[in-house]
């Protein structure tokens, strides 16, 4: 156990070292809200406008997961810089479990997403409203849960591939796919438009499950709360947290 | 001007052994195309929005394509590259002047097929506006690719230059009229109007609408503003570009 809080402040430690990447993140995120979010708010269709009230209010949920799942995701790029430069050597060196360094890695990696996202949320509660108590406990497990299942996933790609490239370009087509097939961007009365394929993978999308959720907090009056994306959200962390933790064990001692 | 087609085809053949990334960035386009442009088409007011959507998306494609030459110069830089560079039988001018076209050149030939797609699907017709529109995107991305060039030796480090150009991309995209248009941005903010009106990517969405004839989606009064525009922009960056980058490259100063 202390292996792991271990590696949990060592990544923390590392986390504020990327005082660039955080400041370019928060830039690119703030650009999405106050630029294509208001521009998108002013050409929206009548019908879709009844069904969100407000693009911006809509899509201010969605952020705080964009900005989720991109800082979750850095963990990645850490471990692959460490594969390539060949410090996981170290790593397997310390005097810890491979159980502790995995889960640790893959905690910390959720932990620094909550982390990053927090501002996120905070902006989306001060321009669309605050939730109970009781709603932002549940807001916060459920996106500690997300996060923790992205590091997963981040880092089950970086153990996978060999080059900073591979790695970057995985990470924008698991983005592009991830975002595009979820109700992140735009609503799933719109998505079902585009066929009963897209709607499925968006239902049963995380990424929706978690925005969903904090619209159904914020905005009762157009989204209503569903337990089922809980139950995606679980489903999507055990697999990748298994996943991530049983690559980053075997693979790193095989190399 | 021989030694310069050596360093042209160089970083053309170069850009081609990142067979994955080439890949990657194929379904990126092809998923905005799929997905974004089809769903956002339902969302929104703008009439033949996926035609026009999928216009800018070319435009996007190619600036984010002629960027990456500046991370051509970090991996060199990284691998001791450089100094085999330099000390080839090449004139420093011959040099950089090459490396400047072969960045814009290899990026238009990269996304030349999805223009071809971009045109299919939405339906070109005038062969020869869009011929002249293919010339101002030529010079567009030569002007990209110098941009990318004179910034990644100005930074000289491949973390900020990533997180730099993300934060430009960020910006410079969405304050643009490539997924937009300009009466829309301007209705929402007479300030992000200002910044769209002035924007490279906004010249060369607005004059490859213009080549594709198709009048639903040409908001464009008069062409040659954004022809002038594009070849400013392109006298601009690449006298930038290449003064830049012949200057740091002596002594170690891109170090």
């Amino acid at each position: 156990m202390s292996g792991i809080v271990r590696m949990v402040e060592h990544d923390f430690t590392n986390f504020f070292r990327y005082k660039w990447w955080l400041v370019g993140l928060i830039s690119m995120n703030l650009a999405d809200l106050f630029v294509s979010a208001l521009v998108y708010n002013t050409i929206l269709r009548k019908s879709v406008f009844q069904a969100i009230g407000s693009y911006f209010n809509f899509f201010a949920p969605g952020l705080a997961v964009t900005g989720l799942f991109a800082s979750a995701f850095m963990i990645g790029r850490e471990i692959n810089m460490e594969r390539r430069r060949e410090v996981h050597h170290y790593m397997l060196s310390l005097p810890m479990t491979r159980f502790e360094l995995a889960i640790g890695r893959v905690l910390s990696g959720g932990l620094r997403g909550m982390m990053y996202m927090s501002p996120l949320l905070l902006t989306c509660f001060i321009f669309v409203g605050f939730p109970n108590v009781w709603q932002l406990l549940m807001i916060l497990a459920v996106l500690f849960l997300l996060a923790v299942g992205i590091s997963g996933l981040s880092i089950s790609i970086a153990v996978s591939t060999s080059s900073l490239e591979k790695f970057i370009t995985a990470r924008g087509a698991v983005y592009y796919l991830l975002f595009f097939c979820s109700t992140v961007f735009y609503p799933l009365v719109v998505i079902e438009k585009a066929g009963p394929v897209i709607t499925t993978l968006a239902e049963i999308n995380p990424l929706s499950g978690a925005s969903d959720m904090i619209r159904s907090f914020l905005l009762p009056q157009f989204f209503s709360f569903s337990y089922l994306s809980i139950v995606y959200i679980s489903t999507f962390s055990a697999i990748f947290i298994l996943t991530a933790a049983f690559a980053y064990m075997k693979i790193l001692e095989r190399q | 001007m021989n030694k310069t087609l050596y360093v042209i085809e160089r970083d053309i053949r170069l850009f081609f052994q990142y067979k994955f990334l080439i890949i990657m960035r194929a379904i990126w386009f092809v998923s905005q195309v799929l997905l974004f442009g089809v769903i956002a088409a339902n969302m929104v007011s703008v009439s033949s929005y996926f035609q026009y959507y999928v216009a800018g998306l070319s435009v996007m494609a190619l600036y984010s394509t002629a960027i990456f030459i500046g991370f051509d110069i970090y991996e060199e830089a990284e691998h001791g590259v450089f100094e085999y560079l330099l000390s080839l039988p090449v004139s420093r001018r011959d040099l950089v002047v090459g490396r400047s076209i072969g960045g814009g050149l290899r990026a238009f030939i990269y996304v030349g097929p999805l223009v071809a797609i971009s045109l299919f699907v939405i339906g070109a017709i005038s062969p020869l506006n869009f011929a002249i529109a293919l010339l101002a995107l030529f010079l567009f991305s030569f002007g990209i690719s110098g941009m990318s060039i004179a910034i990644a030796v100005l930074i000289k480090s491949s973390d900020r230059f990533d997180i730099f150009m993300g934060v430009l991309d960020a910006f410079i995209v969405r304050l643009s009229t490539t997924m937009y248009p300009l009466a829309i941005i301007q209705q929402t903010n007479p300030v992000y109007g200002g910044a769209a009106s002035f924007n490279p990517l906004s010249y060369a969405s607005d004059l490859f609408r213009w080549g594709t004839g198709l009048e639903k989606i040409i908001y464009v009064q008069n062409p040659l503003l954004p022809l002038l525009g594009i070849v400013v922009f392109f006298g601009l960056f690449t006298f930038l570009g290449i003064t830049i980058y012949e200057r740091m490259i002596e002594g170690g100063g891109w170090r």
